[in-house]
């Protein structure tokens, strides 16, 4: 049991994270991304390529990430513009169709181009016992990276510029009237969303390998979470992450590995249910 | 300081104020008072580019600021407290007034300042801004409004919602700040109050300004007393 919750925290502080960054977005910009999983794909696949050309593992980490920022940065000022001069339920709308769109173009370029394109980081070493569990040094850096940038991201929150992105969830209007130019800080949580997407893919690919079609699976995981946390609420998105990530592992050990996707819709839903606005919406 | 000639806006295309001229001076209080929908949010809406102007110029310490984007109108020093406020509620009382000197460090003395004018807000630094009552957002407002040290603050019914002995003390601090040598713009429809803190009013009336002068006039002004101070 201790094992299977050890691996469910493991594989939950990537679910916060990854639904931190979908939610960031949401809270921002009012922009459902449906092509984050695609970002996060697009991240392994550039790990991918640049290793098998021979980069140093950093340097190919690096440029992963790199690549999903920049990825956002293009997504925020070229097709997100229109989205962001809708308001409401359009913006919502608008937003989910242009993401969709992309979602399509970025998974078929990547199919097309790597059709069996796979990221595994194997990190050697013996595994190392913690609580009486073995665990393997690929999910102890998972888990070391996740908490490091978990922390970053909260230290940043007590920043001028995290607290500027901040305000513009929390009142846009007051935010501008404080002098935050709320398109730039769009354009930066994008970048950071992207970032985000592209780390958890590398996290990922050093317990589990991540296929070129993991796409839509990254995204759909990251929906359960931001809407379990409470959309727009980071803290809540890392929570639900967590949850989450101890419900998919025990629900795969005692159930079945196919029916845990039903499990955590079925948890979210439950979420739901009894909290509407996530576990930690306002 | 502000000077605004000719100024029309509104919605849609259709104007709801039009041909505004105004001026405020260096150390001046000023108020604009004019009834329910006379059109006095419109304006400055349309000062702190919230709104598109369609005709006319705004003036700011002799720049052209027509049409710009609000946080950089709020960057060259024209701070604006709407009567929604739009406080940061999910963050503590600190943090919105720390917000209020961005991009700047916040001046320890500006805090100082804001303290002293309202120490309620010291007393509830920590709690989070959206569990403060009415008032005690008004002094928020207005205090994260102060941070930034503006040349010039631009109050839209600062008494709006708060029962008439919480006005008259909004209105004492708006008195200490003009002391102080802050100027101020206020939008107003408790007409006695405003008279008391401006040394110049306008009338401002569908849209258009009806009225001007040194606010004694004003309150001598017959149509002024009739119309805004209850007097037959």
């Amino acid at each position: 049991m201790t094992a299977v919750v050890l691996d469910g925290i493991v594989l939950g502080l990537q679910f916060g994270l990854l639904g931190v960054g979908m939610t960031l977005v949401y809270g921002l910009g009012g922009v459902l991304n449906l092509a984050y999983g695609q970002m996060a794909v697009l991240a392994a696949m550039v790990v991918a390529v640049t290793l098998a050309a021979g980069a140093p593992a950093l340097v190919a980490a690096g440029a992963g990430v790199l690549a999903a920022a920049a990825a956002g940065v293009v997504l925020d000022r070229t097709l997100m513009q229109p989205v962001y001069r809708q308001r409401g339920e359009h913006r919502v709308l608008l937003g989910l169709l242009l993401t969709l769109g992309v979602a399509f173009v970025i998974d078929g370029l990547l199919v097309w181009r790597y059709p069996t394109g796979t990221l595994r980081l194997a990190i050697g070493g013996q595994a190392v016992p913690i609580l009486g569990v073995r665990m393997r040094v690929g999910s102890l850096w998972a888990t070391g990276i996740s908490l490091a940038v978990a922390a970053l991201l909260l230290l940043f929150r007590a920043t001028t510029p995290g607290r500027a992105a901040h305000s513009v969830i929390q009142d846009e209007v007051g935010a501008r009237l404080v002098g935050i130019n709320p398109a730039a800080v769009r354009l930066f949580i994008f970048a950071l969303s992207g970032a985000l997407a592209g780390l958890v893919a590398e996290t990922r690919s050093m317990t589990s390998p991540v296929s070129v079609t993991a796409g839509f699976d990254f995204t759909i995981l990251a929906l359960i979470v931001a809407v379990v946390g409470g959309l727009g609420n980071v803290a809540g998105a890392f929570l639900a992450g967590v949850l989450l990530g101890i419900v998919s592992t025990v629900s795969a050990y005692y159930i079945g590995q196919y029916i845990t996707t039903i499990v955590l819709l079925g948890a979210a839903a439950l979420t739901i249910v009894i909290r509407p606005r996530g576990l930690l919406g306002r | 300081m502000l000077e605004v000639s000719g100024l029309s806006a509104g919605y849609l295309g259709e104007n709801v104020v039009e041909g505004v001229d105004l001026e405020v001076g260096v150390g001046q209080a000023v108020t604009i008072i004019g009834s329910n929908g006379a059109g006095k949010t419109t304006l400055f809406r349309a000062l702190c580019g919230m709104l598109p102007v369609s005709a006319g110029r705004v003036r700011f310490d002799g720049e052209n600021i027509t049409g710009r984007p609000t946080h950089r109108v709020a960057r060259a020093g024209l701070a604006y407290v709407p009567a929604e406020r739009h406080l940061f509620p999910g963050m503590s009382v600190r943090e919105n007034l720390l917000l209020g000197a961005y991009p700047g460090r916040p001046d320890p003395s500006a805090l100082q300042l804001v303290f002293d004018l309202f120490p309620r807000l010291e007393e509830r630094r920590r709690q989070p801004a959206g569990s403060l009552s009415g008032g005690e957002q008004q002094m928020l407002a207005v205090g994260r409004a102060l941070m930034a040290r503006p040349r010039l603050l631009m109050l839209d019914e600062p008494t709006t919602g708060l029962a008439p002995k919480l006005a008259k003390s909004a209105y004492e601090a708006l008195q200490v700040l003009k002391e102080k040598g802050v100027t101020l713009l206020v939008a107003e429809q408790q007409v006695p109050l405003a008279l008391s803190l401006a040394d110049r009013g306008y009338v401002l009336e569908n849209g258009r300004i009806r009225l001007e002068g040194a606010s004694e006039d004003l309150a001598r002004n017959p149509e002024v007393r009739r119309a805004y101070l209850g007097v037959a």
